[in-house]
């Protein structure tokens, strides 16, 4: 009895309870239909005491880190690193860890749902038939410029598709965006990039083989562009493969974790990074050459040390450190580059490299790996472009907005206005797994797998010295009558028939997944080849994905950046007030970690915060202030209030206060709702050169609330026997 | 009258004797990141307690991440220290626990706690020097369906129970079954606690102690390893690196 049922129909079958514990092991060509088998003869991954393993790519953030996911008896229990992935080569973060309390988070959106009035919170349960013919409505009743997609960084496979769709029809290209690459500031380090090497990439900063590091704002070790990578990285440097151990030195006015890690922390003030980066760099050119070369010849020391508060012998100590080794390196984050001087700053930080003559050098700055299966447009938009989309919304051209793997109105900004411009959109359909704000303002969900339920890729655009395309599959069958959008979408496009189905012939995900791998079989360089697509996707699987076996790093071999004087333009703030205010990103809970309780209740690293969102303030300031821990400060600038206790945080500049984003929902299921305060809501909308926000380029007015909330610190728990404090 | 036999499960190690398992933590490159921390919640089906509980230090990490202060604004400096229970060869809890619950392996050389046996007297948590253990003061709850992803290896721990880091003993006892299959001994490296596995800067290795060959023995003889809270005499089976030799801050 042994009768072929399609991977739909299998599905169907598992959604309604009566296989819920199959798992499409993904082990082979014939990955997408199961087998009927008599239950004498138990499938593989249903016994007792026996785990199944399956290689998948993380979803929490979009660096595409490999997964080996362990299942046992059908549930996806643990989840590790995967071992040959050269991104993590086995390791994770504690996003990572955590993914699966996202699978099993008890506020999944369960099925497709209507919502008759949008944020009512009103639901009608709906079937996926329905579902389909409301994508496919819209593709049918309005233009193709009045259908705009908005997706997240991950994953890649989904936003190939809607480009892909978007192509057949001269339709709007789909807009990327997330909250990371905003306090990234990735436009402005891609610009800068091209400024001074002439190529538009992120570049692979080489941490392995640095002896000393300087790094101006880049939270490497916890969210920017790579973490677990970078990590590794920044260990082997330690671990002084260079030959010595390797020195960190992180400029930036708060001390983050990684510059916790590091062997020094300069607090300087926000937006003077650049300048200081300038000064650096005009010092290390003086000692290597005798004199001041041309492109410094602006330079003002004492100016330089006063608006950054910098001493001068400090920047001399610097630069002798930075001179006088042989692999020096300088890593741009986002914070400087988020600022109205974000692009001069960036060159100015890149142009330390070509000082210290590391292009293409162990140790030194290099163009990543080219990008598997192309790269067409995939960086998530600057905040300019994203403002376009809005004024389009705002003025009635979206008719239809689909949105998948990005929460708008949690990761933008309120004072860009999207909320008010969805209004004017007819059609808005959120494809999010979980409750989150933008679906709360949705017309539709049609809920998406989770990513450890889902087929898909994601290409690697840094952290790895080959290229590397991470592939995902489903380590448990969909655990709720969620289906994929990729899924969705292509039967809305067959159900429009015309030029976009004849461009797009794809029965579902796993065929276009297919029809997109057919160009890595002609590939060389590969860890496996195969000779056709069915023993290479079943490769693919198990390896979680595609790489290549040999170095593909590119290198760079002249810069322009001397051609003319370098300078930066003095920061410019907005709003009114005593303080500085920094943005930074959780480290633990990044933008949508909020919703998986493990995570909230991870101190975080510096602070031993947990479940909340404070306020740090130099104790001094405090002091000024009359503001000890847990008293509430109402921060105000022209756009936005918040409230939100305070944690005296010794290491901070005393004009500074910092916020982490990652809490603050007003929806999101019941660990994130109604928790903490969004510090996005603070930003004015002001852009530097690159499109980029200037995000961290604001002053506020901080006022005693008078009113006391503690917050939750593990530190404390050390005097739980009676010792109060330590 | 009967003479009651009191069973040795006290570790009484001599100061040279070394262990089975041992971890080694490398402080020069602990980033502080707390993969190890979701790592091992996730691994070992610790509850989480919610805002108010943690906020009392009811939290339940078998493995924490202490974070030191030193000097002061703008000379200030920061060193993260992971911590979790130290396996101690003559472990403080151990002899006061009154129903046994509290023990040594002869097995293992690991200190363990049989949660069957646990009355939550809580008097190990008061003598343990290093505040590993974590007491289960509720049935924390796990809503549907978290609670699918649950180790079935490991123990769902319940109102009134002690509990703390067990080195994984689940998965030392898998490597252990598969080398035994094949007819041999476990090697080092074939069993790694959830921890060590996610470090991304593999600052924790973890390894066979009484091998002189293995990685963190090697480690251990480095010299640059100390014990936490040595002079206590609990000889530790963890064993921290200190911070490596400074870089010259005048350049």
């Amino acid at each position: 009895m042994s009768k072929k049922i399609s991977r739909r129909d299998f599905l169907k079958l598992a959604g309604a309870g009566a296989a819920a514990t199959a798992v499409l092991t993904g082990c082979g060509p014939a990955s997408r239909y199961v087998n009927r088998e008599p239950y004498t003869k138990m499938p593989e991954y249903t016994y007792n005491g026996k785990s199944t393993y399956y290689a998948t790519t993380c979803r929490e953030c979009a660096a595409g880190c490999g997964l080996v996911v362990r299942t046992m008896q059908g549930r996806a229990i643990k989840v590790e690193g995967n071992k040959l992935n050269p991104v993590n080569l086995g390791k994770t973060c504690a996003r990572g860890q955590a993914a699966l309390q996202g699978l099993y988070n008890p506020d999944r959106v369960q099925g497709p749902l209507k919502q008759p009035g949008r944020g009512s919170r009103d639901f009608t349960e709906m079937d996926w038939d329905a579902a389909v013919g409301v994508v496919a409505g819209a593709f049918k009743s309005y233009q193709p410029d009045e259908i705009a997609f908005l997706v997240g960084m991950a994953p890649d496979h989904l936003f190939d598709l809607v480009s892909d769709m978007a192509k057949a029809i001269s339709g709007l290209a789909p807009v990327r965006y997330g909250a990371l690459g905003m306090f990234e500031a990735r436009a402005t380090l891609m610009q800068a990039a091209e400024a001074v090497f002439g190529r538009r990439d992120l570049l692979h900063f080489d941490l392995a083989g640095a002896e000393v590091t300087f790094s101006f704002g880049a939270n490497f070790m916890e969210t920017w562009l790579s973490p677990v990578a970078n990590t590794r990285g920044f260990a082997k440097m330690r671990q002084g493969m260079a030959g010595r151990r390797g020195y960190l030195v992180q400029f930036e006015p708060r001390m983050s974790q990684t510059a916790a890690t590091a062997d020094e922390w300069i607090p300087v003030a926000p937006g003077t990074e650049g300048l200081v980066a300038l000064a650096i760099g005009s010092l290390v050119s003086e000692a290597a050459e005798g004199t001041v070369p041309p492109a410094y010849a602006d330079v003002d020391l004492a100016a330089i040390a006063e608006k950054s508060g910098v001493p001068e012998e400090t920047m001399r100590r610097l630069a002798r450190i930075f001179a006088n080794t042989s692999h020096a390196l300088a890593i741009p984050g986002g914070s400087p580059l988020g600022q109205t001087n974000g692009l001069d700053a960036a060159r100015a930080i890149l142009a330390l490299n070509v000082l210290a003559d590391n292009l293409g050098q162990p140790g030194g700055v290099f163009i990543n790996p080219p990008t598997p299966l192309g790269s067409n447009a995939q960086r998530p938009v600057s905040m300019r472009e994203m403002s376009t989309l809005v004024q389009k919304m705002k003025n009635g051209k979206i008719k239809a907005l689909f949105v998948h793997g990005v929460n708008p109105l949690f990761e933008l900004p309120k004072a860009l206005g999207f909320e008010a411009a969805l209004v004017n959109v007819p059609l808005v359909v959120s494809f999010a797994s979980f409750p989150d704000e933008t679906a709360m303002q949705a017309d539709f969900i049609f809920p998406d797998h989770t990513g450890l339920e889902s087929w898909g890729y994601q290409r690697v655009l840094t952290g790895a010295d080959v290229a590397v395309l991470s592939g995902a599959q489903p380590t448990v069958a969909p655990f709720y009558n969620t289906r994929a959008t990729a899924d969705v979408l292509l039967a809305a496009v067959r159900s429009v028939g015309g030029k976009l189905a004849a461009a797009l012939p794809f029965e579902d995900e796993v065929a276009y997944l297919r029809h997109k791998l057919l160009d890595l079989v002609k590939a060389d360089g590969g860890v496996y080849s195969a000779p056709e697509i069915n023993t290479f996707s079943a490769q693919f699987q198990q390896y979680g994905g595609w790489w290549q076996k040999e170095n593909s790093l590119g290198t760079i071999d002249s810069s322009r950046v001397f051609a003319r004087s370098l300078s930066v333009a003095e920061p410019e703030y907005s709003g009114e007030g005593e303080l500085h205010l920094f943005p930074f990103v959780s480290p633990i809970l990044a933008e949508s970690g909020a919703n998986k309780p493990w995570l909230q209740e991870i101190p975080d690293p510096t602070t031993t915060v947990m479940w909340n969102t404070w306020v740090e303030m130099n104790p001094r300031t405090a002091e000024e202030l009359g503001i000890t821990d847990d008293d509430v400060v109402r921060i105000t600038t022209p756009v936005g209030v918040v409230e939100a206790p305070v944690y005296r945080y010794p290491a901070i500049r005393p004009d500074t206060i910092a916020i982490p984003f990652g809490q603050g929902h007003t929806a999101y299921g019941r660990y994130a709702q109604g928790r903490g305060v969004n510090p996005i809501d603070l930003l004015s909308i002001m852009f530097n050169e690159a499109g980029d926000l200037a995000f961290a380029g604001m002053i506020v007015k901080v006022e005693k609330t008078g009113k006391r909330r503690e917050l939750s610190r593990m530190e404390g728990r050390l005097g739980v026997y009676g010792l109060e404090e330590h | 009258m009967t003479e009651h036999q009191i069973p040795e499960v006290k570790a009484d190690f001599s100061p040279e004797e070394v262990g089975k398992w041992g971890m080694v933590i490398d402080q020069d490159l602990c980033t502080g990141c707390q993969a190890c921390v979701a790592a091992c919640a996730m691994e070992n089906n610790v509850s989480f307690v919610g805002e108010e509980d943690a906020g009392y230090g009811r939290g339940m990490h078998w493995v924490r991440i202490e974070r030191f202060w030193e000097g002061e604004y703008p000379k200030i400096s920061t060193s993260f220290q992971p911590v979790m229970c130290q396996q101690c060869g003559h472990a403080p809890c151990e002899p006061v626990c009154p129903v046994f619950a509290t023990m040594h392996s002869e097995a293992e050389h690991l200190n363990m706690q049989v949660y069957n046996r646990c009355i939550g007297t809580r008097y190990c948590a008061n003598n343990c020097p290093y505040q590993a253990r974590t007491f289960n003061w509720y049935d924390y709850e796990r809503p549907d369906p978290l609670n699918n992803q649950l180790n079935p290896e490991v123990t769902v721990r319940r109102r009134g129970i002690m509990e703390k880091c067990t080195f994984c003993i689940q998965r030392i006892r898998r490597a252990e079954d598969a080398a035994a299959a094949e007819g041999r001994e476990v090697m080092d490296g074939e069993a790694d606690p959830a921890c060590a596995q996610a470090c991304p800067a593999d600052a924790i290795i973890f390894g066979r102690l009484d091998d002189p060959e293995s990685r963190v023995s090697k480690q251990v003889r480095s010299g640059r390893g100390v014990k936490l809270l040595e002079e206590l005499g609990t000889l530790p089976q963890v064993t921290y690196l200190k911070g490596g030799a400074g870089y010259d801050r005048n350049g």
